[in-house]
């Protein structure tokens, strides 16, 4: 198809995305729409300010933590590739793919979806999550409708679930085990990348 | 020590099979009372009026009267008129006698694992009908009256269904579960209908009289999933939580379907011709029918749930609430030829959320054991009188008709849910795998509304030998792939349902993902599931829910609703564990004073509490309990008992409690023990100043 293969030349380094994340053609050129449309100065990167700029996410609870996934605190800018990096998480997992292979692990497979959340969980990038920062998420899902001793007694009953080795704080394998009867690979894919 | 096992074992073995004798013995009783009750209404002529000692039919007495204390003109002591009661004395009859054999069932293990409860009730109805028939040929045996079944045996089964229909996962699935019932069940009326046409033209078959219509409308009764057998065999085989939303949902949706069929069928067979403006009608129509059948649910559900804020008052009647609304909700979309079951379940699903926040804790049990109650017992009395009903009926038999149904049925559902899965699965995150479409093809069991749909239809002379093909349909799924799909479960290694706790992480996590992929599809712009679920909650939040629910739980989130429940649970748990059981082991002593003042009454362990303090403890809440019970001056029928999780009485005392339980905790922390003793006295001191 010759107009689509010169439409995949306008996006920059296209088919190693594409053999990276596992996104099909299609994928890719939605999502560089989609990193067009955001993108309103036609900077070629995203900043801060353009995220902020998505109403809705405004009014997601934990919109400035997604945000924090895709810029990093660190680093001002985000360009195409390591946008469409964050967004391989959330495809839906391939069947197909067994640990042993050669291969490095997809982006989208269980382990890395919760990787994923996790890191969303915990700010401060010490690997586990402390109470503080429970509690943080907490405060912020629930906003203004819950008392401070509510949320003191659910964080703590949380951790006191998930806590196997009794250290306080839940690693990334005791954040595991907590949801694993949670259907990730449903609840953390979305369709529109297939 | 063996020999008391075994002495143990034989006293167990004797004790079960005493009540295997006298569950049987029961049963028994009640055939032969109702074998009493056909043949008497059989036989009009006993005099009613003479003097009869016996109050009690025994059998043998039914066949001579005693003559004794015969004076004509004295007061008669003893009568015996026995048609005043007879209809609910006949009714009661068969309800004891279903729900002894359920009992029975259930003493024989090994019977009741390999053959389906279902199954049982069938073969006890056979038995029982031919009893009756056998001892007279003309008595009108009870049948699966249609009238009674759609109006009174239904209802209460589909209302249980709808009200604890798991919301999670039958939205995730909502299209999947559409597409099976809407399109799989048209592509089975219509397989089954034209295949059984082409046969009936074959000359072999003396069948050439049944024109296209009776077919079709015999595919359409014949291809709809039924909800009770479905119900009935997956809720023994346990498996997973998908594939069982999948076929249920699939059997609960397509009533609109086959309402929708049956209708178009019946008029067009009446009218004779159809044009094609006819056949857009009919498209129309179903539109009609389900979604005015879902409006109808919705608008009783809202009225429910907007009556049950102001129940807070007469806690008694709020269980009324729910089932009156529900079956008016049922009743009033038969009236329109809507689609009942549609309605009924959208109103439980629509009134629950909302009732729930505002009702107690006893109503809430009380509307779940009602519910389960009656659905119990429905069933059971359904497929009873499926058995029944089979010998009732003269049955002419044709063997190819009704051998090439079975086969066409099992065929056409294997090949409409392969192809349906094939396209299904382009749309799908979590593909249906192969062994995922053998179960729902397997699980499509037909079930009484079949055969009551087809005792509706019009006296033909094709009535009947359809009627034995529904009757043989029904035998074969209930029986051969009711009873075979355990093993074949087993076999295959099917996921079985996770018995899942509910975990307060779980609850969080999983909230928390919903906003991340609501955040996700937001950033790629992308209107999907969550979005839209997003929007239907704030909007459900901002303005619904402060119409709906009472007071301050309108604002309450659903994290906090979901946390107190399991505390309260743990709560009760920890209250009705007399003996020395393990408490939980980790605490903070801030969630001693942590709930709002209407929440029940929490309770924290210590870690490494001592066991004198425990008993303390444990003494303290049994004796606060026992003493709000003991607070009541009068009694009134139509007073609740004082709940000691509701009354504002006791908040005041309760407060005082935890708060006295976080000086302890705190105590404790310096290993402080000689205030203890103090502290418990000071404790109870204070209970005894509030009036």
């Amino acid at each position: 198809m010759g107009s689509s293969s010169s439409r995949l030349d306008r996006v920059p380094g296209a088919k190693d995305l594409m053999e990276e994340t596992g996104f099909s053609e299609t994928n890719i050129l939605c999502l560089y729409d989609r990193f067009e449309v955001l993108d309103r100065e036609e900077r070629g990167y995203l900043r801060l300010e353009d995220f902020e700029a998505i109403q809705q996410l405004a009014v997601n609870p934990i919109g400035d933590r997604i945000i924090g996934a895709f810029v990093f605190p660190g680093r001002e800018t985000l360009d195409f590739p390591s946008f469409v990096r964050v967004l391989a998480h959330f495809r839906p997992t391939d069947t197909t793919w067994s640990r042993s292979g050669s291969q490095p692990e997809p982006a989208n497979s269980r382990t890395r979806k919760l990787r994923f959340a996790f890191s969303l969980y915990d700010q401060d990038g010490d690997g586990k999550i402390s109470r503080a920062e429970l509690t943080e998420m907490l405060q912020a899902m629930l906003g203004m409708q819950v008392t401070d001793e509510q949320l003191q007694s659910i964080v703590g009953r949380a951790i006191q679930e998930a806590d196997l080795d009794r250290d306080g704080a839940i690693s990334f394998d005791e954040f595991k085990k907590s949801v694993e009867k949670v259907d990730i690979d449903h609840k953390m894919s979305t369709r529109f990348l297939r | 020590m063996n020999k008391l096992k075994c002495l143990e074992k034989s006293k167990c073995n004797f004790t079960n099979i005493l009540l295997v004798l006298n569950a049987l013995s029961l049963g028994c009783w009640c055939v032969l009372l109702l074998l009493f009750v056909s043949v008497a209404s059989a036989g009009r002529d006993v005099d009613s009026g003479s003097n009869d000692t016996g109050r009690n039919p025994a059998p043998e007495d039914s066949h001579h009267q005693t003559n004794s204390t015969h004076h004509k003109k004295a007061f008669p002591v003893l009568s015996f008129n026995f048609d005043h009661v007879r209809k609910p004395f006949e009714i009661s009859l068969w309800i004891l006698l279903a729900l002894l054999m359920k009992l029975g069932f259930h003493i024989i293990p090994r019977v009741s694992h390999v053959v389906p409860e279902s199954c049982l009730l069938i073969v006890v109805g056979l038995l029982v009908g031919g009893i009756i028939k056998a001892f007279d040929e003309d008595a009108p045996v009870q049948m699966l009256d249609s009238k009674f079944f759609f109006l009174y045996l239904l209802p209460p089964i589909i209302l249980d269904a709808g009200y604890f229909l798991p919301m999670r996962p039958f939205t995730e699935n909502l299209g999947t579960i559409l597409v099976f019932a809407v399109v799989g069940t048209l592509w089975n009326a219509f397989f089954i209908g034209l295949t059984m046409y082409g046969v009936c033209q074959i000359e072999a078959v003396k069948l050439g009289r049944v024109d296209l219509l009776s077919c079709l409308l015999f595919g359409s009764i014949v291809s709809a999933v039924d909800p009770v057998a479905v119900l009935a065999v997956f809720e023994e085989i346990h498996i997973n939580e998908l594939l069982h939303i999948l076929v249920f949902g699939e059997s609960l949706l397509n009533d609109a379907v086959t309402v929708v069929l049956y209708h178009l069928f019946t008029e067009f067979s009446h009218k004779g011709t159809v044009t094609v403006a006819d056949a857009f009608l009919g498209v129309v129509s179903f539109f009609v029918v389900s979604l005015g059948g879902i409006l109808i649910g919705a608008i009783y559900g809202i009225i429910g749930a907007f009556t049950s804020r102001f129940t807070s008052h007469s806690r008694v009647i709020e269980p009324l609430f729910v089932f009156l609304y529900s079956y008016m909700a049922y009743l009033s979309a038969e009236v329109f030829h809507l689609s009942g079951i549609m309605s009924l379940i959208a109103c439980g699903v629509v009134m629950r959320p909302y009732v729930e926040a505002n009702i107690s804790h006893k109503s809430y049990t009380t509307i779940k054991y009602f519910l389960k109650m009656w659905s119990s017992v429905s069933e059971t009395l359904i497929f009873i009188f499926l058995g029944v009903s089979t010998v009732a009926q003269p049955h002419p038999w044709n063997w190819t008709f009704v051998v090439v149904t079975v086969v066409v049925c099992f065929v056409s559902r294997v090949l409409g849910v392969v192809s349906l899965t094939y396209i299904i699965n382009k749309f799908r995150i979590v593909k249906l795998t192969k062994k995922d479409q053998f179960i729902v093809a397997y699980g499509g069991l037909r079930g009484a509304i079949a055969f009551s749909l087809g005792f509706l239809l019009p006296d033909n002379e094709m009535k009947q030998l359809f009627l034995t093909a529904i009757i043989t349909v029904i035998f074969y799924t209930v029986f051969v792939q009711g009873m075979t799909i355990r093993p074949l479960v087993e076999l295959l290694a099917v996921k079985k349902k996770k018995e899942s706790k509910g975990s307060i992480n779980e609850e969080i996590h999983t909230q928390f993902l919903d906003h991340l992929l609501t955040g996700i599809e937001d950033i790629c712009g992308h209107y999907g599931h969550h979005h839209w679920k997003d929007k239907l909650n704030r909007f459900n939040k901002a303005y619904v829910k402060k119409w709906l629910i009472t007071g301050e739980r309108s604002t309450e989130p659903q994290l906090i609703s979901f946390y107190n429940k399991m505390e309260m649970k743990q709560a009760m748990m920890l209250v009705e564990s007399g003996s020395a059981a393990k408490l939980p082991t980790i605490m903070t002593p801030v969630s001693m004073q942590n709930i709002q003042p209407k929440e029940p009454l929490k309770r924290r362990a210590i870690p490494s509490i001592s066991k004198s303090r425990e008993q303390e403890i444990r003494k303290m809440l049994r004796g606060n309990l026992q003493k709000t019970r003991q607070r009541l001056r009068s009694y009134s029928r139509h007073d609740l008992m004082v709940d000691p999780f509701e009354e504002d009485v006791s908040e005041v005392r309760l407060r005082k409690q935890r708060v006295e339980m976080e000086r302890r905790v705190s105590s404790n922390s310096a290993a402080n023990k000689q205030s203890q003793p103090w502290i418990s006295k000071q404790q109870l001191g204070k209970d005894n100043n509030i009036p």
